[in-house]
């Protein structure tokens, strides 16, 4: 998958942890059914704890391939896709905000954010610094992540995580340490990044989602 | 430092490091040292005769009371020949071949003339090394190379020159004037006027040697035609010319190998004594190797989760490996550079008495066989640093 490279659905097609294949089949939406996601749409992926949410995450950023059935990135399936193709598909089509983070404690949260920008699209310290400040951690900037609360340290992973182009952004229960007030800023950022890339959004929830309009549900 | 070599190289233990670097030193000094050594006493050994290999040996049967007294000469019987061809240390055994009829040489030197019964020896020419010297003869010419015994010269030169009140011949001039040979049939009917012409005088082979076309042409103009007694000496290519085996064979048999065998014995010691060196120090470098090798894999292991969420944001894999990689190859040169400039140190201070006795060869060969072992190390584990970078990069613990 080349850099100019668009991706323009993610389809699961009959797809199922393969933890699953022994167990009941449940009344999942998602799980051995056809889904597609498209570029531009708003998704909420509703979980109860323990139904694969990170699973599916983690299949789709090409973490994991414990599983059954097909993932598609427009024709071409997930499962031929080169350890090089991933690593250039996690900087130009997918971005991901997995649940624990993955935060290095021991660099500041502004050196946290530009490991990625300087990666992936160029933004320097400036832009990041504003969109810190619009979560309202710019004065943590320069501390070390580790010694920072857990919702400040999922704000600096959110704005990390809008550092990059992407088709999709995949958030797996973004705001699930955040107060209403930072739920709705960061909902708002999101959308403004997504729409300015024209891209589809992913979030996950199991009770606390991420505050968009409009958002398609589905149950998995 | 940038951001991702602070990262991945936290953990890192310079000590560890500064372990390999010291024993991969260590064994690279010995390999490099001890093929450098070797490379530089070689020559002492090798310098001997440019026109027969050392590894050729030139054996005789001894000449016994009994030969003299009923005049038989000692010659080889066909059979041991053949038991000679058959000991597993000859590769190929060749006959020397003698002249049927008379020869006398002359020569004008100051001058004065000097005049000499002779005789002429050949070899098959597969035994000789004098590609492109002039060592050619076609059947027919007047022109006949010749190679000589260095101790002939000698002889002339500080035995009877000096006593007959004669000038000293020096090789260079030897190699200038004309030998003029007679050649005279044992019934002294058919006679020959040639021009030799010395091409060079030989440490080893004691004889008057012609090249064999020479021999097997004049045979047939000159010679009495009659059947020819078994060779009296022979030529044999071995394949090792200190092997321990060849001394009591000849013994057994009664024959004797000219030349200096101790240069052979003292050159298979040194090639015995270098392969243990080598060895030694190969043994050093390959556990070394594995030294590197476990820092790095402990290093990595204990940095796995970051290589693992470095990979997650999407850095190529080659960009994570090269801080790793990187030190690698630092650490490995810098034990080189210090190996190669040890070893250069060393040899400064035998080169001078050693080149006293002949000694001294060239500087490339080991310095190179180091750097090639050296690479050799950076490539398995650069090769190892991608194969964990790429077991981080699907599941972390």
């Amino acid at each position: 998958m080349s850099e100019t490279n668009r991706i323009g659905s993610i389809r699961l097609s009959g797809m199922l942890p393969k933890v699953f294949v022994n167990e009941p089949a449940g009344d999942s939406q998602v799980w051995k059914s056809d889904v597609e996601f498209r570029r531009g749409e708003h998704w909420l992926i509703e979980a109860a704890s323990g139904a694969g949410k990170s699973s599916l995450c983690a299949y789709i950023y090409g973490t994991r391939t414990d599983y059954v059935g097909h993932l598609m990135f427009d024709s071409r399936d997930a499962a031929s896709l080169s350890v090089d193709e991933w690593q250039s598909l996690r900087r130009t089509n997918i971005a991901y905000l997995p649940q624990e983070l993955a935060l290095f404690p021991e660099l500041t949260a502004l050196e946290n954010v530009r490991l990625k920008a300087c990666l992936a699209d160029g933004r320097g310290d400036d832009a990041i610094l504003a969109m810190m400040r619009e979560l309202g951690i710019d004065s943590r900037a320069d501390y070390p992540v580790g010694r920072m609360s857990i919702g400040q340290q999922q704000r600096v992973a959110i704005i990390r995580t809008l550092c990059q182009p992407f088709d999709f952004i995949l958030l797996d229960e973004p705001v699930s340490h955040l107060d209403e007030t930072n739920n709705r800023i960061a909902a708002s950022m999101i959308l403004r990044e997504a729409e300015r890339q024209g891209a589809g959004i992913i979030t996950t929830s199991v009770g606390n989602p991420l505050l968009i309009d409009n958002l398609r549900r589905v149950r998995l | 430092m940038s951001l991702i070599n602070r990262l991945l190289r936290k953990n890192m233990s310079p000590a560890r490091i500064a372990g390999f670097v010291l024993s991969n030193f260590i064994g690279l000094a010995i390999v490099v040292a001890g093929l450098q050594f070797f490379q530089d006493v070689r020559s002492i050994y090798t310098d001997e005769d440019s026109f027969i290999r050392k590894d050729f040996l030139v054996v005789n049967k001894k000449v016994t009371s009994a030969n003299t007294v009923d005049g038989r000469p000692a010659l080889f019987t066909p059979g041991e020949i053949a038991g000679l061809e058959s000991q597993p240390w000859v590769r190929k055994v060749g006959r020397f071949s003698t002249v049927d009829y008379r020869v006398s040489a002359s020569v004008e030197a100051g001058g004065r003339g000097m005049s000499t019964s002779m005789f002429f020896e050949s070899i098959p020419s597969e035994f000789i090394d004098v590609a492109g010297s002039g060592w050619e003869y076609r059947p027919g010419s007047l022109e006949v190379p010749v190679i000589m015994s260095k101790d002939y010269l000698t002889l002339y030169n500080f035995g009877f020159a000096s006593s007959a009140g004669l000038p000293q011949l020096s090789e260079q001039f030897m190699g200038g004037i004309p030998l003029r040979l007679r050649i005279t049939s044992d019934d002294g009917m058919r006679r020959g006027e040639f021009a030799g012409r010395v091409v060079g005088f030989s440490n080893r082979l004691n004889t008057i040697l012609v090249p064999e076309e020479f021999m097997e042409w004049s045979n047939r103009e000159f010679g009495s035609g009659g059947s020819r007694p078994g060779p009296s000496r022979l030529i044999v290519d071995v394949s090792s010319p200190g092997d321990v085996a060849i001394a009591p064979y000849l013994e057994e048999h009664g024959m004797e190998a000219a030349g200096d065998k101790r240069a052979s014995q003292a050159s298979f010691l040194l090639n015995v004594v270098t392969g243990v060196i080598l060895a030694v120090g190969v043994v050093i470098t390959v556990l070394s190797f594995f030294i590197l090798l476990l820092s790095v894999s402990i290093l990595m292991e204990k940095n796995r989760d970051k290589i693992h969420t470095l990979l997650m944001l999407g850095y190529p894999l080659g960009r994570v490996a090269s801080p790793y990689r990187k030190m690698i190859l630092w650490s490995c040169l810098g034990a080189y550079v210090l190996a190669v400039a040890v070893v250069y140190c060393f040899r400064l201070s035998y080169l001078h008495e050693l080149e006293g006795l002949g000694g001294g060869g060239e500087w490339w060969l080991a310095p190179t066989v180091g750097l090639l072992l050296t690479l050799a190390v950076v490539a398995l584990n650069v090769v190892a640093v991608g194969r964990r970078v790429r077991a981080a990069w699907r599941v972390s613990r």
